[in-house]
């Protein structure tokens, strides 16, 4: 069967010219060295690549290269902000805020803090997903430490006002970790502007490899963190371990592609995403999740009424794309970001997350609107009538 | 390797054929049994006509996961033949080893089970042994 991929927010094909740039630092003739190494002739060459891909990213959210630290994705990036800043600044504050609705990176890493000490403040989205910058300064405190909010929510793809939040922090000496993941190379960010002190980037939700991301710190003043794991002293000391050159490169490639082809991308893919959006729109009890406006190009979730989430999937073998339904994302509760939003467990189990990416086309969209709106039809027809007085 | 290792390929043959899903025109005879409620994740409706105090046909309309729906129409292909005494004897466990459901999802077959019962105490003509 083959399959439609429309889940480019779990994950992303690797972009031709990115697997070029990783190919270059993979083969005996290649850049393949320990970048460390710089006593010699290809060290120092794999060095040079590093710190290009260092540059590359930098210059997408307005960091200069010495800000950036290398990690192993995301996940490793929002443990280091948190972890490494709440453990160096426990003497300040122990207190923390963040979002219901933050991916779980950010809040397991809250819950441990908690273990350790520290108290957190989770705030409650409004119905559309969106943070106030309000209920942040409200939630501040003295011994406020750190505020972690992300910029694009991965379920919903609502976007977050991180400047104003940022803005803030700045006033009050708070620091700011912005869980970019989703948004770096989508949308512009800029840590200067915005205000940030920590971002959390990865490079497999933009056409980059899996298994590399980054951290971008404030480097004025200097942002103190308790490192999380020990050896070889590289990245300042921060985050040991050999440096994978080839990923790097991969990331850096990345990053340099989204930069020059963010604008057109973001405007055809949304323009597709707009496209499903009419197609399924055609489907009764159909209901979009999230901010309709303030939302990044390519995430679609939607909530169908009267259907079983995890029955939809499985009734779609030839899409692939997500779902809040329980049994669907292998949890025991159905998507605690939709419950966030004050969506019923039986809406939030009938949501589908439909994730655009550079390779979606119109075909694509096409077919995968006409194949959820006849298996919706089919499920229905074998459901019971739904009795009356039942409340969406 | 593609192959979904949640459902087994009866259960998915079953989600996506629905092999005795429908309705069963009301007559003289017809039965139904009801259970469960959409809000909690699984509904089901068995609909059959008796004749001679044996079912003759059944049909069924469910809501539910896959493993549900399936069992559900497993269910309505078991029915024909069945008597009075054979719906109270009826046991959610055959459901679940001819379709391989895992332990996780048997709380719904004990919908399904209470359908068979609802079935039973509507029976034509009130309960009536077939032994």
């Amino acid at each position: 069967v083959s399959v439609i991929y429309l889940d480019n927010a779990a994950t992303t094909a690797v972009d031709p010219r990115v697997m070029e740039a990783m190919l270059d630092c993979l083969s005996a003739t290649g850049d393949y060295a320990n970048a460390s190494a710089t006593n010699h002739a290809p060290g120092r060459r794999a060095r040079a690549r590093v710190e290009q891909a260092r540059a590359e990213v930098a210059a997408v959210v307005g960091a200069s290269p010495e800000q950036v630290l290398w990690t192993s994705g995301a996940t490793e990036s929002n443990n280091l902000a948190l972890l490494g800043a709440a453990r160096f600044g426990r003497a300040r504050g122990r207190h923390l805020v963040t979002s219901r609705t933050e991916h779980p990176a950010v809040l397991d890493a809250c819950r441990q803090l908690e273990r350790e000490g520290f108290e957190v403040t989770y705030l409650k989205p409004g119905a559309t997903g969106i943070v106030e910058p309000g209920q942040v300064e409200q939630a501040l405190r003295p011994d406020t430490l750190l505020v972690s909010l992300m910029h694009v929510n991965n379920e919903i793809g609502v976007v977050q006002d991180v400047a104003a939040v940022g803005a803030l922090c700045r006033e009050r000496g708070i620091l700011f970790h912005v869980d970019a993941a989703q948004s770096a190379g989508k949308l512009p960010i800029d840590v200067q502007r915005d205000a940030i002190d920590l971002l959390s980037l990865t490079a497999h939700k933009l056409h980059g490899p899996k298994g590399v991301g980054a951290l971008c710190l404030r480097r004025e003043p200097r942002i103190g963190l308790v490192p999380l794991q020990f050896g070889g002293g590289q990245e300042r000391g921060l985050r040991s371990g050999t440096l994978p050159t080839h990923q790097l490169a991969g990331m850096g490639a990345a990053y340099r592609i989204a930069a020059q082809e963010m604008t057109a991308d973001a405007a055809r893919i949304a323009g597709l995403r707009d496209l499903l959006w009419q197609a399924l729109g055609a489907v009764p009890g159909i209901s979009l999740n999230g901010d309709s406006g303030r939302r990044v190009a390519g995430i679609l979730n939607v909530s169908i009424d009267g259907v079983e989430g995890e029955s939809l999937l499985a009734s779609l073998p030839d899409l692939a794309v997500a779902s809040g339904s329980a049994c669907a994302s292998m949890t025991a509760e159905p998507s605690y970001v939709l419950r966030a939003l004050g969506r019923s467990d039986r809406m939030a189990q009938s949501s589908l997350r439909l994730s655009l990416g550079r390779f979606s086309t119109r075909a694509d969209v096409e077919t995968a609107a006409a194949r959820i709106r006849e298996e919706v039809e089919r499920l229905r027809s074998i459901a019971p009538a739904p009795r009356a007085g039942a409340v969406p | 390797v593609s192959a979904d290792p949640r459902y087994s390929a009866e259960v998915l043959r079953r989600l996506r054929e629905t092999p005795g899903a429908g309705l069963l025109a009301a007559e003289p005879g017809s039965v139904q049994g009801c259970a469960g409620d959409r809000e909690q994740g699984a509904e089901v409706q068995i609909a059959c006509t008796v004749v001679q105090g044996r079912i003759a046909a059944a049909r069924f309309l469910a809501f539910g996961c896959p493993h549900f729906i399936a069992a559900a129409s497993w269910l309505t292909d078991q029915l024909p033949g069945t008597g009075y005494d054979d719906l109270l004897a009826w046991d959610w466990r055959a459901a679940a080893q001819a379709l391989e459901v895992p332990a996780a999802k048997f709380g719904r077959l004990l919908t399904l089970q209470d359908a068979v019962r609802d079935l039973s105490r509507n029976w034509p003509g009130g309960q009536q042994s077939t032994v």
